[in-house]
C-alpha cells in the first residue's frame, strides 16, 4: 500500500465524521517562555491521533490544555462542540466528556479501586450507586482485572493501576480520552497489557489522542501522527508516511534518534 | 530417606517457608543485647541501679508513713465531679453510662480489635509479678509505730525501722499476689499448647470484668464526706453507690459492645456507622446541657415560640431547599443560596451593631441554610437525592433548636457555685467539646490558608498568627472577661462558655496548621485527577484532598488531642474548678486534711498519664490501619 492509498484509506474511515477537536492558533506561556506555538490541528471522532516529539516539545502542554488543566493564552479550543473558555459550566461539561490518563497513574490511594472508578459517576454524573458499582465491575472485566476490585492501588502492579486509571476514566462515558505517556512509567513486562487495553479502545471507536514514544503502537494503532518539536507541530501524517518517508528534517532525526 | 528430607522441608499452602527467627537462649539474649562490650556492660549496670534508685524513692515516698491517701479515698468524689449534688447524683451515672454504651457500641461497630497470642498475655502476668517482686523487695522498711500509733524516735532523732527479714514478712500478703500472678500466667502458659490467640475484646472485658468483681469482694475500705461528716472503714469493701453503678456500667458496655457486633453483621451497617458517629458528636452536649443541667422547661414558652420557630426554620427551609435541587434549577440555583448567605452574614453584622433583636437560634439557623443552599447543587438530580438533602436538613434543625432551648433554660439542679460540675468531669468535658468543635474550624481555616482566593488566604492566615502568637492564658481570660458582655446578666453558664469559645477558637489555629502540613504532601497529580474526571473544587477537597492530608497529620492531630486535654488544667485561673485544681487548692483546704497536696497531685498525674497514654496507643493502631491505603 503506497502511502496516497494509506492516506485515502484513513480520510475514507473518517470522511463525513464530526470535529472532535479543533485547535487553531494555540499559543501558550509560561512567564516569557512560549510553550506552544500557533498549534493547529482537528482530530476528527474516532480518531487515534499519536503526538510524538523530544522531550520538552510541549506534547504534556498542548494535551493539558484540551481538558483545561493548563489554560491557553491564544487561539481557540472547541472539544466537541464546546468552546474553552474561563466559563466554569464549560470547562464541568468538557472534563466530564474528555477522559484523561496520566503518566504516574494518579489513583486515589486512600481510595479502593472500585470506589475510585464509581466516585465520578455517583458524584458527577449523578447515578445510583448500585448502577455505577456494576458498571466499574465491568469495566475492570473489560481491562482485564476484575478480581481486584477491593484492593487499594497500592497493592497493585503499575500496569493494573495503569489499567484501573483507564477504567477510571471509562467510567465517566467520554466521548474523547487522553493519553499522556501512559506506559513510559511502566517496566517493560507491563506495557503490553496497557497498550492491549488501548488498542481494544481503538478498535471500539473511541476518539483517542496519545502522546507516546511507543512506535509499535503508534505504527498498528494510530491513524495520524503528529510530531511536535519547540512548541509547534512540525509533521503530520498516516503512520505509513511518517516511518517511510518523513518530509522534514527535523522529523527524520527523530526517528533516527528513537527507532 | 531422602523422601523423609522432602517432606520435611515442603513449604506451607502459600508456597513459601517461614523465616525461622534466630532463637536466643536468655543468656544469650543477655550478652548479645546488654553486655556485648566491657563499655555496654558498664552502662547497663549503671543504668539498672540507677532505675532501681528511682523505683524506690518512688515507692517510699507513696508507702511513706507521712502520707494520708484518705485524702483522696475520701474526696473521690469531689475528684470526679466535685459539688454535684447527692441527691440528683444519678444524673451523673447516667451521663457516663450513655458514653459508655456508645464506646461499646462504637467498638463492636468499628473495630477488628485483633487477636493477641496467649503467650503475650502470660508474659505480661509474669512481667507483672517480676516487677511487683522488685517493688516489695526494693522498698525501704517501715518506721515502727508505738501503741499510740507515733512515730519512735532514738535519742539521736532518727527513726527505728523494722528489719528487713520482718519487713518481708509483713508484706507476706504482696507476697501472694506475686504467687498468684505467677500461678496465673504460668497456667494461661502451660494450657496454650497450639499457640491460641485470645480476643483482645474478651482479654479486655474481662480485665474489667475483674477490676469490678474485686469491688464486691476486696475489703479497699469505704471512706466518704455524707452530709459533712467524714467516714473512714478501711475493712470494709468500697460503698455500695460505687460498687453498684459500676458493675452496672460494665453490663452497659457489653450491651452496646454486643449490639455493636451484631450491627457490624447486619445490613444496617453503614447506618449504624454514620448513627454512631452522629452520637458521638451531639453526646458532649447533650449530656451536659440536658442530662447533667435539667433544664426546668417552661411549657408555655416552648409552645409559643420555640417550637414554632423551629418548626417554621424547618418546614420554610425544605421547601427553599427542594426548590434549590430541581433538575432545571441552573443558575438561579447559585443567586439564591450566595442571596441567603448574604441574608445570614447581614444577620451577625446587625447583632453586633444592635440594628434589630433577633433569637440566636435564628441567626445560627439562616447561616446553617446558607450552607445547605450552597450544598444543594450536589443534591440535583433523582428524588432519592434530593430527599437525603432535606433529612439531613430537618434533623439538623431539630437538633439545633432543641440544643439551643435547653441551654438557654436555667438549671434544676441545686447548684453550689456558679458552674455545677467540676473535677475530671469538667476537665473530660472540656476536653471532648474543644476538640471536636475545634476541628471542623481548623480544618476550614486551614483550607482557606491555602485556598486561592486571596481574600480567605488573609483572613484565615491572619486569624492564625494572631491566635498562634498569644499564650493559652490571656486568650482564657480575654475570653472570661469578654463572654459575659454578651449573655444576660448572671447567666450561670457564662464561665464555662467563655471557655469554650477561647480555648475552641484557640485550639482550631494550631489544628489549622497541623492540617495544612497534611495539605501540603498531597502531590499536584491528586488535584489533577479529581478536575480531570469532574469533581467540582468543593468534591475535589471533600474527597480526595482532605483525607489524604487528615491521614498524614494524624500523629501532629493526636499530639494536638493530648495537648488540648492537659492544658485544660488552665481553666482554673478563670475560676473554674477542674481536676487539678481539686487536688491543689480544694482538698488541703478540707479541716480534716489541711495542707494535704501531694497526694492529690500525683493521682491527677497518673490520670492524665493513664488517658494521654490510652489516646497515644490508640492513634498508633489507627495509624497502621490507615496506612493500608498507602504501601
Ligand atoms: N509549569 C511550567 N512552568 C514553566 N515551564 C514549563 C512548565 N511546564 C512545562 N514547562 C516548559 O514547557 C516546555 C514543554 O513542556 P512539556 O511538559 O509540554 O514537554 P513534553 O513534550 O511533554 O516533554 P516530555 O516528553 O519530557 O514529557 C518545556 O520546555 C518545559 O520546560
Ligand atoms: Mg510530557
Amino acid at each position: 500500500m503506497s502511502i496516497d492509498d494509506a492516506t485515502t484509506a484513513v480520510s475514507e474511515k473518517l470522511a463525513g465524521r464530526e470535529d472532535m477537536i479543533v485547535c487553531v492558533d494555540v499559543d501558550k506561556f509560561y512567564g516569557d517562555f512560549q510553550a506552544l506555538k500557533r498549534v493547529t490541528a482537528t482530530i476528527k471522532e474516532g480518531e487515534v491521533a499519536v503526538v510524538c516529539g523530544p522531550s520538552g516539545s510541549g506534547k504534556s502542554t498542548w494535551i493539558r490544555c484540551i481538558n483545561r488543566l493548563e489554560v491557553h493564552q491564544g487561539g481557540d479550543i472547541v472539544v466537541d462542540g464546546i468552546e474553552l473558555t474561563n466559563d466554569l459550566r464549560n470547562i464541568e461539561r468538557i472534563r466530564s466528556e474528555v477522559g484523561m490518563v496520566f503518566q504516574q497513574f494518579n489513583l486515589f490511594p486512600h481510595l479502593t479501586v472500585l470506589d475510585n472508578i464509581t466516585l465520578a459517576p455517583i458524584w458527577v454524573r449523578k447515578k445510583p450507586r448500585a448502577e455505577a458499582e456494576s458498571m466499574a465491575r465491568a469495566l475492570l472485566e473489560r481491562v482485564g482485572i476484575p478480581e481486584q476490585a477491593e484492593k487499594f492501588p497500592g497493592q497493585l502492579s503499575g500496569g493494573q493501576q495503569q489499567r484501573v486509571a483507564i477504567a477510571r476514566s471509562l467510567a465517566m462515558e467520554p466521548r474523547v480520552m487522553l493519553f499522556d505517556e501512559p506506559t513510559s512509567a511502566l517496566d517493560p513486562e507491563m506495557i503490553k497489557e496497557v497498550l492491549d487495553v488501548m488498542k481494544e479502545l481503538a478498535l471500539s471507536g473511541m476518539t483517542m489522542m496519545v502522546v507516546t514514544h511507543e512506535m509499535g503502537f503508534a505504527r498498528e494503532v494510530a491513524d495520524r501522527i503528529m510530531f511536535m518539536e519547540g512548541g509547534e507541530i512540525v509533521e503530520v501524517g498516516t503512520p505509513e508516511h511518517f516511518f517511510t518517508n518523513p518530509t522534514e528534517d527535523r522529523t527524520k532525526l527523530f526517528l533516527s534518534q528513537i527507532l | 530417606m531422602e523422601n523423609r528430607d522432602a517432606i520435611l522441608t515442603i513449604p506451607d499452602e502459600n508456597g513459601s517457608l517461614p523465616p525461622k527467627a534466630p532463637n536466643l537462649s536468655i543468656g544469650q539474649w543477655f550478652r548479645k543485647n546488654l553486655f556485648s562490650t566491657w563499655v555496654n556492660g558498664i552502662l547497663t549496670v549503671l543504668g539498672t541501679a540507677a532505675a532501681l534508685l528511682m523505683l524506690r524513692g518512688v515507692l517510699n515516698f507513696v508507702f511513706s508513713e507521712n502520707r494520708q491517701w484518705d485524702a483522696v479515698r475520701t474526696n473521690a468524689r469531689a475528684l470526679m465531679t466535685l459539688t454535684y449534688p447527692e441527691s440528683q447524683y444519678v444524673r451523673v451515672w447516667v451521663a457516663f453510662g450513655s458514653v459508655v454504651v456508645l464506646a461499646g457500641l462504637s467498638a463492636g461497630i468499628w473495630a477488628d480489635w485483633g487477636r493477641l497470642p496467649a503467650r503475650r498475655l502470660a508474659g505480661w502476668f509474669m512481667g507483672a509479678a517480676g516487677f511487683l517482686a522488685v517493688c516489695i523487695l526494693v522498698r525501704e522498711p517501715s518506721v515502727l509505730m508505738d501503741l499510740e500509733g507515733k512515730t519512735i524516735r532514738l535519742p539521736d532523732g532518727s527513726l527505728v525501722r523494722e528489719s528487713f527479714a520482718s519487713a518481708m514478712t509483713d508484706r507476706a500478703n504482696w507476697w501472694a499476689v506475686v504467687a498468684l500472678l505467677l500461678i496465673v500466667g504460668g497456667v494461661i502458659w502451660r494450657s496454650d499448647s497450639d499457640k491460641k490467640q485470645l480476643k483482645i475484646t474478651q482479654v479486655t472485658y474481662l480485665g474489667i470484668g475483674l477490676g469490678v468483681l474485686s469491688l464486691w469482694v476486696a475489703p479497699y475500705g469505704h471512706y466518704a464526706f455524707t452530709d459533712g461528716t467524714y467516714i473512714a472503714d478501711p475493712n470494709s469493701t468500697v460503698a455500695f453507690s460505687t460498687k453498684m453503678p459500676w458493675t452496672v456500667m460494665w453490663i452497659m458496655l457489653a450491651i452496646g459492645f454486643f449490639a455493636g457486633r451484631w450491627l457490624r453483621t447486619s445490613s444496617y451497617l453503614v447506618l449504624a456507622k454514620a448513627g454512631s458517629n452522629l452520637l458521638w458528636l451531639i453526646s458532649p452536649v447533650t449530656l451536659y446541657f440536658v442530662i447533667l443541667r435539667d433544664p426546668a422547661l417552661d411549657y408555655s414558652h416552648v409552645f409559643s415560640t420555640d417550637l414554632p420557630m423551629g418548626l417554621a426554620f424547618g418546614i420554610l427551609g425544605a421547601c427553599f431547599l427542594w426548590f434549590l435541587t430541581r433538575s432545571d434549577i441552573g443558575e438561579i440555583g447559585r443567586i439564591l443560596a450566595t442571596a441567603m448567605l448574604g441574608i445570614a452574614i447581614f444577620n451577625w453584622v446587625a447583632a453586633f451593631f444592635g440594628w434589630y433583636p433577633m433569637l440566636q437560634k435564628a441567626r445560627i439557623s439562616f447561616l446553617l441554610l446558607a450552607v445547605a443552599a450552597l450544598l444543594a447543587p450536589n443534591f440535583v438530580g433523582e428524588a432519592a437525592k434530593r430527599r437525603q438533602l432535606l433529612l439531613g436538613w430537618l434533623g439538623t434543625m431539630a437538633l439545633v433548636h432543641y440544643l439551643a432551648t435547653m441551654i438557654n433554660t436555667p438549671s434544676t439542679v441545686e447548684l453550689q457555685s456558679t458552674e455545677f460540675l467540676g473535677g475530671l468531669g469538667l476537665t473530660l468535658f472540656v476536653a471532648v467539646f474543644v476538640v471536636l468543635l475545634s476541628f471542623p474550624l481548623g480544618v476550614l481555616l486551614a483550607l482557606g490558608r491555602t485556598s486561592k482566593f486571596p481574600i480567605f488566604r488573609i483572613l484565615s492566615t491572619s486569624y492564625i498568627e494572631v491566635i498562634r502568637g498569644v499564650p493559652l492564658i490571656s486568650v482564657l481570660i480575654f475570653f472570661s472577661v469578654m463572654v459575659p458582655l454578651f449573655l444576660p446578666d448572671g447567666m450561670e453558664l457564662a464561665e464555662l462558655g467563655a471557655v469554650l469559645t477561647g480555648y475552641t477558637l484557640f485550639s482550631a489555629a494550631y489544628l489549622a496548621e497541623n492540617v495544612r502540613g497534611g495539605l501540603q504532601s498531597v502531590t499536584k497529580g491528586q488535584y489533577e485527577a479529581a478536575d480531570a474526571i469532574g469533581l467540582t473544587s468543593a468534591q475535589r477537597t471533600g474527597f480526595i484532598v482532605l483525607p489524604q492530608a487528615l491521614r498524614v497529620s494524624i500523629p501532629q492531630l493526636v499530639g494536638q488531642v493530648i495537648a488540648t486535654f492537659k492544658e485544660t488544667s488552665l481553666l482554673a485561673i478563670i475560676g473554674l474548678f477542674d481536676f487539678l485544681r481539686v487536688a491543689n487548692s480544694v482538698i488541703p483546704a478540707q479541716s480534716e486534711f489541711m495542707g494535704v497536696k501531694r497526694e492529690g497531685i500525683l493521682l491527677v498525674a497518673v490520670i492524665y498519664f493513664f488517658f494521654n497514654f490510652v489516646i497515644s496507643k490508640y492513634s498508633q493502631r489507627l495509624e497502621r490501619r490507615v496506612g493500608l491505603g498507602e504501601r
